[in-house]
C-alpha cells in the first residue's frame, strides 16, 4: 500500500503519491520517484485536464530540500556561544534526559507557566506536528504559549466581527462568473491561495472580466492580468475604501435593500463616512491626500464597482498584517455589502481568507487535545473579540520575545525560563529580529525541533532533528480551498536519526513516565482521523485507495458561494453574529470600548505610517511580501529555488535616483531597529516612497550588526494591532548605497 | 516533421516552475547551467507599467546555426522530429572549441557543464519523455498552462503562426520553431 511500484527491484524504483505540508496556500499532488532510498525526480498530478492540481516551483524542488546536505540528522547540544551555531552530536537518550531534567527543574523551581511552547505552521500534518507535544506538556502540568496567527489574525478577527464565520470564500471556479475582479492587495500568483487559483483567475480574465490591481506594488498577478494598476500608499487602503463608500452614498449607488435586509449599523457607518460623526466628510479628496490615489480614480472605481453585476473585491491577509490591518478588511467587507455582492455567484464577501467549507484546513482532525492546566480559571475567551481578554493568559505571538525579555514585570502572564520551538523560525519570522536574538540569549534553556540550522536554531541548547515530509505518513489539507483531501505517504526511511514531532513527544512521554500516551499505531491514528472526521468520514469510503492515490477529490455540483444560504433564506440561516446579520456596527466592540477597535470600520493612522514625524529620518515605507521561491523561511537553503528569484529590495526609480542607486547596486536598508544589505531592484512596479523586501531570507548578522542575509524582520516592529494582527507591514526605513571597502 | 514550443505570454507569471521542473527531471545543477531561462521585460512609468516574461528553452531552430558550426558534428538535428540534440561523446568542450555553438546562437541557449572544458548541454525537448508518450516536463509543470508543444503545423492550426513578442526577436537566420501568443504592450514607451 501507499505506493505504486513501477518495477520489481529497488533499482527500478517506486513512485510514491503524496503532497506537501508546508505553510503554503496550495496542496499539490506529487509523484515522487524513489530509487534506493533517494527521491530522484518529481512529477505532478496526473488527473485528466482541466482537473490537474499543478504544483509550483517549490514542490518541484522538494527533493533538494529533503536530501539537502545541510539537513540536521542527529540530536545536537550547543557547545559554543548562543547564536554562533556551534554544536556537538549527542544521542537521543542524552538529549531527552537533558530535556526531562530541565523541564522538571523549571516546573519545580518556577512553575509550569515558565515553560513556553512556541508553535507554528511549518508542518501542517494531522498527526506528526506539534499536537502530540502540547498534549504531553499539558499532561506534564501545563505551559505558557502565545496567541495570534502571524499570517492572518487581522483578517480572522475582522471576519469574525462582521460575519461570525471564517468561511468567506467562493470556490475558485466562481471567478468565471465575475465581470469585475478587484485584486486589492491579493497576489495569488505569488502566495498561491489554493492550488490553481491563479489559473482560474487567468481563465476569468479570458472570459472577459475586467481586472483592477490595487497595491503599492504592481504585483505578479496584477502585472500579468490587470487592466488598471492603482498604486496605494501602504496602510491607507481603508481611507480609499471609506471614500468609495462616500461616493456610493452621495450618488445613491449602494444596494440599500440589501443593506436593510442583511446588515446592522450601516447608518452609523454612513454617519462616519458623511462626517456627521466627527465633522470630517470622507470625500475622495480627503482619501486622495492620505492614500496618494487621485480623487478621480477613487470616484471612478467606486462607480465601477457599484455598477459591476456581479463584481468581486478580493482583499487579502497581507495588507492586514499591519498596524490597523483589520480596518482594511472590515472596510472591504462593508463595500461588498454596499454593492450587494455577498452570497452571489461572481460576487464575493471579501474578508481576505478565501476559505470554503469543503477540505478546509481548520476542519482537519488531529490528536485530541487536553486542557492546558496553566490556562485554567479566568474568564472564558471563547468567541471574544476582546484581544485584551485573550492576552490575560497568553502572550501575543509578535510579542513573545518581548515577553521572554520582560516577563511579569512587563505585564505578561509569565516569567519564561525555558522555551521549546516547534515548526517555526520565529527569530527570523517575527518583528524586530535583532531584539529577538537578545531575548533568545536571555533564556535559561531552549529546545528546538528542526530540519535545518535556522537562525532560530543557532540559539538553542538542544536541537532535535525532525523528519521531512517524505519520511512519514500523515494527512493534510489545503489551507482554505478544497474541495479535496490529501494524504502524505512515506517515500523514504527517516534520514539519520530524525524523528517526527509526534515521535519525539512519544519518546519524551516514555521518559516522563506518562503511561498509555500513544495507544495507537500511525496507520490506526490516520485511519481514525479519516473515519471520525465529519467531512471525510462520509466521503472517503475506501481508506486504502485514498492513501494509495494520495488524494480524494470532491465533485461539487456547482461552485461554493460564501453565505449563499444566509442570503437566500435569511429566516432559517442567520449569520453567526450576535445580531444574526452582517455587523457593520458591532455591539460587542462597542461594549469592549477599545479605541483601537471601533465598533464601525474606520480608517485610522498609526505609528510608522506615512504621517509619522519619523518620516523625516526614515522616509520610506517598508513592505514585506511573501517570497515566491520559498515558503516564508522554509526551503531557503535550496539553491534551485534561490537562483530563480534573487533576493532584492524593490525600489522606484525616483527614490533610487534621489539616492544615487542603480539597478543591482548593493544597498543598506535601515532604521532604528536594524540594518541589512541587499541588491536593489529598481523597478516601476513599485510606487515611489515604498520599499519591498520579501520575507523569509535568513538572518545573518555580521560583526557590525548588519544582516548580510537580508532578513527583513530586522526592520519590522514587534507589535500587534487592536484586533491582533502582527504588525509586519508598517515600518519606516531609509535606503542608501552600500559602498563597502571604499 | 518539426516539433515546436508554444508560449502564451498572456498566461506566463514568470514563476519559474518550468525551470525548476526541468532541473529536477534533467538533474541539473543550480547557478551554472539552465536549460530553460526566463527573461524579464518591463516598460512604462508607474502607474502605467507593462511587464512580461519570455521563456528561453532551446527553440530547436529549423535552420540551426549551432549544428552548422560545430567542428565535430556533435550537434545533430533529428530528421524525424526536428529536435536538435547533442552527442556529448563528440563534443570537445567549451575551451577547446571556443564556444562556437553559443556564439552563433541568437538566443544564448547552449550551456556547458561546470568545470574545466565543460561539454555542451541544452534542452533536448525531453526526448526521452516524448519517446514514452509523455509531455516535456516544462509544459506539463506549468501551473497556468502557458506552454504547449507539438508538430509546428498543428500548433499553427491551434494558435496561429505569430513568431514575435516582447522579449523575443524572430531570427531569419536560424528560424526558431516557436509560436507565441504575445502580451501586447499597453503603455506608452
Amino acid at each position: 500500500m501507499n505506493s505504486e511500484t513501477t518495477g520489481t527491484s529497488e533499482e527500478q524504483g517506486k513512485v510514491v503519491r503524496t503532497t506537501s505540508a508546508f505553510d503554503c496556500g496550495g496542496r499539490c499532488p506529487l509523484r515522487l520517484k524513489v530509487i534506493n532510498g533517494e527521491i530522484v525526480n518529481i512529477e505532478g498530478d496526473d488527473a485528466p485536464e482541466p482537473e490537474q492540481l499543478r504544483a509550483c516551483l517549490r514542490c518541484r524542488a522538494l527533493r533538494k530540500y529533503v536530501h539537502h546536505p545541510d539537513r540536521l540528522l542527529y540530536p545536537l547540544r550547543r557547545v559554543g556561544e548562543k547564536g554562533k551555531g556551534e554544536f556537538e552530536r549527542i544521542s537521543w537518550d542524552e538529549a531527552l534526559d537533558t530535556i526531562v531534567e530541565k523541564l522538571t527543574h523549571v516546573k519545580e523551581t518556577y512553575g509550569n507557566e515558565s515553560i513556553f511552547m512556541a508553535l507554528s505552521g511549518g508542518y501542517l500534518g494531522a498527526l506528526h506536528g506539534a499536537g502530540g507535544l502540547v498534549k504531553l506538556m499539558s499532561l506534564f502540568g501545563g505551559y505558557s504559549t502565545h496567541y495570534g496567527n502571524v499570517s492572518s489574525e487581522g483578517a480572522v478577527w475582522a471576519v469574525l466581527t462582521q460575519y461570525g464565520s471564517v468561511m468567506v470564500g467562493h470556490s475558485r471556479e466562481d471567478l468565471m462568473n465575475s465581470k469585475l475582479i478587484i485584486l486589492w492587495g491579493w497576489d495569488p500568483a505569488r502566495m498561491i491561495s489554493g492550488t490553481n487559483t491563479m489559473y482560474h483567475l487567468i481563465k476569468a480574465k479570458e472570459n472577459g472580466a475586467k481586472v483592477i490591481c490595487i497595491d503599492p506594488r504592481f504585483n505578479d498577478s496584477g502585472s500579468l492580468l490587470a487592466d488598471q494598476w492603482i498604486p496605494v500608499r501602504p496602510g491607507t487602503d481603508a481611507a480609499m475604501m471609506v471614500a468609495m463608500a462616500n461616493v456610493m452614498i452621495k450618488e445613491n449607488l449602494q444596494d440599500q435593500p440589501f443593506l436593510d435586509k442583511y446588515t446592522v449599523g450601516f447608518d452609523k457607518f454612513k454617519d462616519y463616512v458623511m462626517g456627521d460623526e466627527d465633522g470630517v466628510e470622507k470625500t475622495p479628496a480627503w482619501a486622495a491626500e492620505i492614500s496618494g490615489v487621485p480623487e478621480q480614480v477613487i470616484i471612478d472605481l467606486a462607480r465601477e464597482y457599484a455598477a459591476a453585476d456581479p463584481g468581486t473585491l478580493m482583499d487579502c491577509q497581507g495588507p492586514a498584517r499591519s498596524a490597523t490591518g483589520e480596518q482594511y478588511i472590515r472596510c472591504a467587507m462593508t463595500l461588498c455589502a454596499m454593492t450587494g455582492n455577498i452570497g452571489k455567484a461572481g460576487g464575493g464577501a471579501g474578508g481576505g481568507l478565501m476559505g470554503i467549507p469543503v477540505g478546509h484546513m481548520f476542519r482537519s482532525s488531529g490528536i485530541p487535545p487536553v486542557k492546558n492546566p496553566a490556562e485554567a480559571g479566568g474568564k472564558s475567551v471563547r468567541g471574544t473579540l476582546d484581544l485584551n481578554l485573550r492576552l490575560q493568559k497568553r502572550m501575543h505571538t509578535n510579542k513573545m520575545f518581548d515577553a521572554i525579555l520582560k516577563g511579569k514585570a512587563g505585564g505578561y502572564p509569565a516569567d519564561i525560563k525555558l522555551a521549546w520551538f516547534v515548526a517555526n523560525n520565529y527569530l527570523n519570522q517575527l518583528g524586530n529580529t535583532n531584539k529577538n536574538a537578545e531575548a533568545l540569549k536571555s533564556l535559561d534553556f531552549m529546545i528546538i525541533s528542526e530540519l535545518f540550522m535556522t537562525p532560530t536554531a543557532r540559539y538553542a541548547d538542544i536541537i532535535l532533528p525532525v523528519t521531512s515530509i517524505a519520511e512519514k505518513n500523515d494527512l493534510t489539507r489545503p489551507w482554505p480551498s478544497g474541495p479535496y483531501y490529501t494524504a502524505i505517504n512515506k517515500a523514504i526511511e527517516p534520514l539519520g536519526e530524525c524523528k517526527s514531532d509526534w515521535e519525539i513527544a512519544c519518546a519524551l512521554a516514555e521518559k516522563l513516565g506518562v503511561e498509555d500516551f500513544n495507544p495507537y499505531t500511525e496507520s490506526e491514528w490516520l485511519k481514525m482521523f479519516v473515519e471520525l472526521n465529519p467531512e471525510t468520514g462520509p466521503q472517503i469510503k475506501d481508506n486504502d485507495k485514498f492513501r494509495e492515490e494520495g488524494i480524494h477529490r470532491v465533485d461539487l455540483p456547482e461552485p461554493i458561494i460564501a453565505f449563499k444560504k444566509e442570503i437566500e433564506d435569511p429566516e432559517n440561516n442567520p449569520f453567526s453574529t450576535p445580531s444574526g446579520k452582517i455587523e457593520i456596527f458591532s455591539q460587542r466592540l462597542s461594549d469592549s470600548d477599545n479605541p483601537l477597535t471601533p465598533p464601525i470600520p474606520k480608517y485610522m493612522s498609526a505609528k510608522e505610517d506615512h504621517t509619522d514625524p519619523l518620516t523625516k529620518t526614515y522616509p520610506l515605507q517598508l513592505l514585506t511580501p511573501h517570497p515566491r521561491n520559498r515558503i516564508h523561511s522554509e526551503m531557503y537553503k535550496v539553491d534551485w529555488l534561490k537562483e530563480t528569484h534573487p533576493h532584492t529590495a524593490w525600489i522606484n526609480p525616483k527614490d533610487a535616483a534621489a539616492r544615487g542607486i542603480k539597478n543591482n547596486d548593493e544597498v543598506y536598508v535601515f532604521n532604528g531597529r536594524g540594518k541589512l544589505i541587499i541588491p536593489a531592484f529598481v523597478t516601476e512596479k513599485i510606487v515611489n516612497g515604498v520599499v519591498a523586501i520579501f520575507e523569509g531570507a535568513w538572518y545573518d548578522p555580521d560583526e557590525n550588526g548588519v544582516c548580510r542575509g537580508g532578513c527583513v524582520n530586522v526592520l519590522t516592529l514587534d507589535e500587534h494591532s487592536g484586533g491582533g494582527a502582527s504588525v509586519l507591514k508598517t515600518a519606516l526605513v531609509e535606503v542608501e548605497p552600500a559602498r563597502e571597502g571604499e | 516533421m518539426q516539433t515546436a514550443f508554444y508560449l502564451d505570454q498572456t498566461r506566463c507569471t514568470g514563476c519559474a516552475t518550468c525551470q525548476v521542473a526541468c532541473k529536477d527531471w534533467n538533474d541539473l545543477p543550480a547557478w551554472t547551467e539552465n536549460w530553460i531561462r526566463i527573461d524579464y521585460i518591463e516598460k512604462g512609468v508607474c502607474p502605467e507599467v507593462y511587464a512580461t516574461y519570455m521563456l528561453v528553452p532551446c527553440y530547436h531552430c529549423i535552420d540551426p546555426a549551432c549544428v552548422k558550426v560545430c567542428p565535430t558534428d556533435a550537434l545533430i538535428k533529428l530528421e524525424e522530429n526536428g529536435i536538435v540534440v547533442v552527442n556529448r561523446e563528440l563534443c570537445i568542450g567549451r575551451e577547446e572549441c571556443g564556444e562556437k555553438c553559443l556564439k552563433v546562437c541568437p538566443y544564448d541557449v547552449p550551456q556547458f557543464e561546470a568545470g574545466e572544458n565543460g561539454k555542451m548541454r541544452k534542452c533536448d525537448f525531453c526526448l526521452s519523455r516524448q519517446q514514452v508518450g509523455k509531455v516535456p516536463i516544462c509544459v506539463e509543470s506549468c501551473p497556468t498552462r502557458a506552454m504547449d508543444f507539438g508538430p509546428m503545423e498543428e500548433l499553427e492550426k491551434k494558435y496561429g503562426s505569430n513568431q514575435t513578442a516582447e522579449g523575443f526577436e524572430y531570427s531569419e537566420r536560424t528560424k526558431p520553431a516557436f509560436i507565441i501568443k504575445p502580451k501586447p504592450v499597453t503603455v506608452k514607451v
